[in-house]
């Protein structure tokens, strides 16, 4: 059989005759899923950005209330991750790749996305681990220094920053661990898979 | 078109779904093997062409775009990543080759190849199984560069070499390509 004999009988197939497709309820699952894909883009946006507004608020009231400038500072911090997280948003929307691309313009915006989403991951520490540890760490010493004002002995002193210090290590460590964890695991090989099948393009 | 009103979208998705289904079809078969991993990447394709439908203006064929969207799906595809879609209910049902209830019974002319077919393409790269796919559609090089965004010479090229790839596949069948 040569290569026409062959494409004749591959196009005399009926491959709609192997399924059977309810056209109705395709629809409506497709549009289901349109509407919650776009709802959990949305929800997920919206929770990070709230979160980092509702803590800036709630810092920056208590540090009007009881004079601290270090609470005012970390509202500041919670700010500036909750700006980045939406400019972020923002610029990566407009580079989204789109499925009626053509296929090399497709994967090249595929493996940009992949490529921002690790260096976004493997800098975790300086927009979002950083901030806050400036911002809670300014909180401690302001509070370190308000009890040794009212008269606190060296050794609490000593042990309530010990514990900032540790618990911060274990909480900002893991957190830093997990997102270092999902670039090798699971980012670096879609990386590598993109880059081979834009590769084989080229 | 951008804003294109809900009920003239679902009417060119009805009408692609009955002119294009068999296209859609091949290029899910042509990309995942179990009959799951099918109706996933089946849905995917659906929900890429239902999105794209906004953009389509009418400047390329009907088949190169759904060619183009369905391609671009299967390939940043994830098996097993179910992150976006919730179902409800199953509406495609693969039905699969029941073996013969006695005897050697024949398989139907052609079925056989097709689905040899069908296993050598998901042997190759992702890419070349999107080229393959659509030279034995019968598309034109032209076609195929304008979906795939490469010239038409290197088209000729990748070919050849997936042509051979595809005889060494279905060397047990005795074809010569």
């Amino acid at each position: 059989m040569n290569f026409e004999d062959l494409q004749k009988t591959w196009q005399a197939q009926d491959a709609s005759s192997k399924i059977t497709l309810n056209a109705d309820l395709l629809l409506r699952e497709v549009r289901r899923n349109q509407q919650c894909f776009l709802a959990t883009i949305f929800r997920r946006d919206v929770v990070e950005v709230t979160t980092c507004l509702l803590l800036a608020v709630l810092f920056t009231v208590w540090g009007l209330r009881w004079h601290w400038w270090s609470l005012e500072l970390l509202a500041g911090c919670c700010l500036f991750v909750g700006g980045f997280f939406v400019v972020d948003r923002r610029c990566q929307r407009q580079r989204q790749p789109a499925c009626t691309d053509t296929l090399e313009a497709c994967l090249a915006s595929s493996l940009q996305q992949v490529n921002h989403q690790i260096w976004l991951l493997k800098n975790i520490f300086w927009w979002y681990l950083l901030p806050l540890l400036i911002g809670l760490s300014a909180v401690v010493v302001n509070l370190l220094w308000t009890q040794h004002k009212a008269g606190q002995d060296a050794a609490t002193l000593f042990s309530l920053g010990a514990t900032y210090i540790i618990v911060y290590s274990v909480v900002f460590g893991v957190v830093y661990w997990a997102n270092q964890y999902a670039v090798r695991k699971q980012l670096t090989p879609r990386q590598q898979e993109l880059a081979d099948l834009l590769a084989s393009l080229q | 078109m951008e804003c294109m009103i809900a009920t003239e979208q679902e009417a060119i998705f009805r009408r692609w779904l009955g002119d294009h289904l068999g296209l859609m079809l091949k290029v899910v078969r042509g990309c995942a093997a179990t009959p799951p991993d099918q109706e996933d990447l089946f849905q995917e394709v659906s929900l890429a062409v239902w999105s794209s439908i906004p953009s389509f203006r009418g400047e390329a064929r009907e088949t190169t775009w759904i060619y183009r969207v369905a391609f671009n799906t299967a390939l940043t595809w994830q098996r097993g990543e179910r992150r976006r879609r919730v179902r409800h209910e199953t509406f495609l049902k693969f039905e699969m080759p029941s073996p013969p209830a006695a005897g050697p019974a024949e398989p139907p002319p052609g079925q056989e190849i097709v689905e040899r077919l069908y296993t050598a393409i998901r042997q190759l790269p992702k890419v070349d199984a999107s080229l393959a796919l659509m030279h034995l559609d019968g598309l034109s090089y032209r076609e195929m560069a304008e979906v795939a965004g490469i010239s038409e010479n290197y088209i000729g090229v990748k070919l050849n070499r997936i042509r051979q790839q595809l005889a060494e596949q279905l060397k047990g069948a005795k074809h010569e390509l």
